[in-house]
């Protein structure tokens, strides 16, 4: 390897993605080469340097104004699916009849719409997409690595629907992993609606039950035996007991596993 | 990306938390100014979706976003008909603040004129260079997918961020022996 050909490829050896072969050549060049053994060393300083620029963060501001465009957006495109059949309806030759035949259908459609209770096909599909709009707005806020970010995405889940078992695993997880006291927390208050789903109510509340022994902050331990003396789940009374007995716990949180056993009894 | 251009837009909820931020950093970078980077992240995720029929999803996502966040970039500069004017003073000033309160005084006082140094030798970079070397350093983008980018070869990529590297050394040198003379 020639120092032409070693040059360009400087960035990738800082950056270490040389191949395997090209890394072999590379070394060899700087073993023979004093001039880029040192180029190497003083410009490979400077691009490593480059990481400890501060990063800019984006305000709160942009976040806002995406979801109020992408909102505008999908309406814009919603009106103007039914936009054509609008137009049908100005043309001359058609104005009578279409009158005639609008008002019947109109009233078919107002019967059998009254009878089985269904919204409009166009309704149900924004609907859906809204739901799924909710969905991925909270999943993605909750892998993100600042806790105000997860923060806002258990805020969201409280938008989607609470038989969706996405999020509620996604809660789950927060609950048990989040390295966040205050995201944690918060999420054990969120799964309170998914208790209400046929859905998911059986799988909210072994989380609970399961989250408990593995907490060790007490003001979630209090949140989760608070939320389990609520569900009467006779299940963590185990755990309960062993909180109450064990002497090195927090004494709020050994108060409060008492009330909860003599709340559920 | 697809499932956008597919129709199913507010999948695009999940691309924007991916990548709004790299892409912030990319605009700031590039203008040294935040309410104008902001305007123009807004601006090319609107023009995802007003183009996302002419995605192909055998193209590289990236490299589609970087190409329309260029001609966004390019638009904003052709309306504006200005170059916006930096109080460079201000910006690098305001950087040496932003450097970890962690490290003790007297060594954060020197990195934090080391990096404001450093910050105002990447602003005094050719734009072309600077844009290759975010590109490349600070949004962490393949090689291929720079050159997809730019509409050139992959080895023109290369040589180019090598170049950019070189220009960026000789600039903070020559500031550096300014600030001791």
């Amino acid at each position: 390897m020639t120092c032409e050909q070693a040059k360009p490829r400087m960035t990738d050896y800082w950056s270490l993605t040389l191949g395997e072969a090209e890394q072999k050549e590379f070394s060899a060049h700087l073993a023979s080469c004093e001039a880029c053994r040192s180029e190497v060393s003083r410009v490979g300083a400077l691009w490593q340097s480059l990481d400890l620029l501060p990063l800019e963060e984006p305000s709160g501001k942009v976040r806002e104004r995406f979801y109020e465009m992408l909102g505008a957006y999908r309406q814009g495109l919603a009106s103007a699916e039914t936009q054509p059949a609008k137009r049908w309806w100005t043309m001359p030759a058609w104005q009578m009849a279409a009158a005639a035949a609008l008002l019947a259908v109109g009233l078919g459609a107002g019967y059998v719409a009254r009878g089985n209770g269904q919204p409009p096909a166009e309704v149900s599909q924004l609907r859906e997409e809204v739901a799924s709009m909710r969905q991925l707005v909270a999943l993605s806020l909750m892998q993100q690595q600042s806790a105000s970010e997860r923060l806002k995405g258990v805020s969201w889940s409280y938008q989607v629907e609470p038989s969706d078992t996405e999020v509620l695993n996604a809660l789950v997880t927060t609950v048990n992993h989040d390295p966040n006291v205050n995201v944690r927390l918060a999420a054990v208050d969120a799964l309170r609606p998914f208790t209400g789903s046929p859905a998911t109510h059986l799988a909210a509340r072994n989380a609970v039950v399961q989250a408990l022994p593995k907490e060790t902050a007490p003001i979630v331990q209090v949140a989760l035996i608070d939320f389990l003396a609520e569900l009467k789940e006779r299940n963590a009374a185990p755990e309960l007991r062993r909180l109450v007995s064990d002497p090195d716990i927090d004494s709020g949180v050994r108060k409060r596993a008492e009330w909860a056993l003599e709340r559920m009894q | 990306m697809a499932e956008v251009s597919a129709g199913q837009v507010a999948r695009l909820a999940l691309l924007f938390e991916r990548h709004h931020r790299a892409l912030f950093r990319y605009f700031v970078s590039m203008s040294n100014h935040r309410e104008q980077a902001e305007d123009l992240v807004q601006e090319v995720f609107f023009r995802m979706l007003r183009y996302r029929t002419s995605y192909d999803p055998a193209q590289s996502f990236t490299a589609w976003m970087y190409q329309i966040a260029r001609n966004a970039g390019v638009d904003q500069v052709r309306k504006r008909s200005a170059v916006q004017v930096v109080d460079i003073d201000t910006y690098v000033d305001r950087r040496a603040e932003l450097v970890s309160a962690s490290a003790g005084p007297e060594e954060s006082a020197s990195r934090g004129q080391d990096l404001a140094l450093l910050r105002r030798a990447m602003d005094q970079l050719p734009e072309d260079k600077r844009e290759i070397l975010v590109l490349s350093r600070f949004q962490g983008m393949k090689h291929e997918d720079i050159a997809e980018v730019l509409g050139c070869e992959v080895g023109t990529v290369k040589v180019r961020v090598y170049r950019a590297i070189r220009a960026l050394e000789q600039i903070y040198f020559a500031l550096e022996r300014e600030k001791v003379s």
